[in-house]
């Protein structure tokens, strides 16, 4: 009786394991990336069990270029240049927020026409940097015309922003002390026309890629990020706003010339992947405001660039200040031991804290949807990675 | 005697020289109809390794549309490229997965490097994580300077690329 008992039980135990070999050989490990149509420098591994995700697992790091070990070895007006490469589409914010901490640093104001044209310069970048990652949007959804549209519109801005710098995507325009130099000939109307004939662009926009009923199936009511989600993965910028919370740096801690301007906090309360993809596109559009704000307030003439010593350097301390970048919050904190280099320098960007939530909200969706979530985070991999 | 001649070596030689023949025989009139082929249908792997990518973006893009020059923007499989374009810094992460991707590509295959960092490392010199420029790793066609080049130039390296095609002899 007890051999049979003991037959049985193993038997049972042997089936068990079978079982169980089974289940773990139904999941499949699928590898996304480095090689890859849209993630481009970012790989991440998802394991699927038949159609839907059950494990994902991020692996950044393939753009780690040590930025934060390089501005130790350079002098705070060397550091701009390369600080503005992790986006290079988004190169005037990313820069403002460095000018605004060594100005903190340093001890010195900037002349109030300059805080305009800084305003203007990275309100357009604004708009670039969107217009490019809705482009990549588009082709994520393989749709082709949102990838042409955006990206021809793209130019247009660049012209006047290389009518302004000097440059096509790489400006170094926001420095210490102001900007560069002032802006050109002719530049208020030129760019007053511009906005006027992007507001009429995005009404297209709206038509052909927001309300088109495939994109409204595939991202409706897909991969929710929650409320208290959202605060507690900690995440930034439209991901932040489209679940929600209308909490935007522009408007909780104004810097320069913010608090004079009159604008909303465009903010979208569905939580889900539309949303996310939507908001920006209602932030070019305030943008726009925004602009014509600033064009209408600039004063007419003036300094664009406080005086500063060739190679400045401050006393002792530490400062840390953020900006609303594209993709959400974008801080520096810069520590000072009294000579013209930094200490250390911390960048603190939106792109890592979205990329917080794509394990989040990617488990328990499905695969095809994979590509719209994660695109819809607003991430960036080389500002990720720095 | 015959029997001691007959052996895998010999015949792989054997093979060989009649495909040296062959070859030869064909370079004149089949060559530049292949090397016309390869010219104008140049598919690049969809590989970036850092921010020339937008660049690389905007080239493809209406105003600079570099289909009309032959390079297609391919979201394909890399089995079927030609041509990748190393699209800046290359760091020591990145650096194996280039290697791999370019010797799973079939050949012929060409390589561009894009921008300074591809080049020589450029900004990136001193960094701790970059490596100094993309020669190191894969043989490299045609050099593209700028930082980040502007799609202009990036087109008349193609165009250069093409050029080389058209000069080299069919393998």
């Amino acid at each position: 009786m007890s051999d049979q008992e003991e037959r049985i039980s193993e038997t049972t135990r042997l089936g068990l394991e079978i079982v169980k070999e089974a289940e773990e050989d139904r999941l499949m490990t699928l590898s996304v990336g480095p090689q890859h149509p849209g993630s481009g420098h970012f790989r991440f591994t998802v394991k699927v069990d038949g159609d839907y995700i059950v494990d994902c697992d991020p692996d950044p790091g393939y753009v780690h270029r040590g930025e934060e070990k390089m501005c130790e070895y350079r002098n705070f007006i060397q550091n701009i240049p390369h600080l503005e490469r992790p986006v290079i589409h988004d190169s005037s914010n990313i820069t403002y927020s460095y000018s605004l901490a060594v100005e903190e640093l340093v001890k010195i104001d900037v002349p109030r026409r300059a805080q305009f044209i800084r305003a203007i310069a990275s309100e357009l970048n604004r708009q670039i940097y969107t217009l490019y990652w809705l482009a990549i949007y588009g082709i994520f959804l393989g749709h082709s015309t949102m990838f042409m549209w955006p990206t021809g519109d793209r130019e247009l801005i660049i012209d006047l922003m290389e009518a302004l710098t000097g440059a096509r995507v790489t400006h170094a325009y926001n420095i210490p002390g102001g900007v560069r130099n002032d802006i050109p000939y002719g530049f208020k109307d030129r760019c007053l026309r511009q906005v006027t004939n992007f507001e009429k662009r995005l009404k297209e926009y709206e038509d052909i890629f927001y309300n088109n009923p495939l994109l409204r199936q595939r991202t409706e009511g897909v991969a929710i990020l929650t409320k208290e989600d959202a605060i507690k993965l900690g995440v930034t910028g439209s991901v932040l706003r489209a679940s929600g919370i209308p909490y935007d740096i522009r408007k909780a801690e104004p810097y320069d010339i913010y608090d004079e301007i009159d604008f909303n906090v465009q903010y979208l309360k569905t939580c889900d992947s539309f949303a996310r993809a939507y908001v920006p596109l209602l932030d070019m559009r305030e943008s726009c405001h925004i602009i014509r704000q600033l064009l209408d307030k600039m004063p007419e003439s003036g300094e664009v660039r406080a005086k500063l010593q060739p190679n400045p350097k401050g006393p002792p301390g530490e400062a840390y200040r953020r900006v609303e970048s594209g993709r959400g919050a974008l801080g520096y904190y810069i520590v000072s031991d009294g000579t013209p280099k930094p200490y250390r320098v911390k960048i603190s960007v939106g792109s890592f804290r979205n990329l917080l939530a794509l394990p989040h909200l990617l488990v328990g969706s499905k695969l095809g949807d994979m590509p719209s979530v994660y695109w819809s985070l607003n991430y960036w991999p080389v500002e990720a990675d720095r | 005697m015959i029997k001691d001649l007959v052996n895998p070596t010999n015949f792989n030689l054997m093979v060989s020289k009649v495909g040296d023949v062959l070859v030869r025989a064909l370079d004149k009139p089949l060559g530049y109809a292949i090397n016309w082929g390869r010219v104008w249908s140049l598919w690049p792997v969809h590989l970036e390794t850092a921010c020339c990518s937008v660049e690389f973006g905007a080239a493809s893009g209406p105003r600079y549309d570099v289909e009309r020059f032959g390079i297609i923007e391919a979201f394909g499989s890399l089995r079927q490229c030609d041509l990748i374009v190393v699209q800046g810094t290359v760091t020591r992460k990145m650096a194996p997965r280039l290697r791999m991707v370019y010797d799973q590509m079939p050949e012929p295959k060409y390589v561009i490097a894009m921008g300074a960092c591809a080049i020589t490392g450029g900004l990136y010199i001193d960094s701790y994580n970059v490596l100094p420029g993309v020669d190191g790793i894969i043989p490299v066609d045609v050099y593209v300077p700028g930082c980040p080049p502007r799609p202009e130039t990036l087109i008349q390296g193609t165009m250069l690329l093409q050029e080389k095609i058209k000069r080299s002899k069919i393998k």
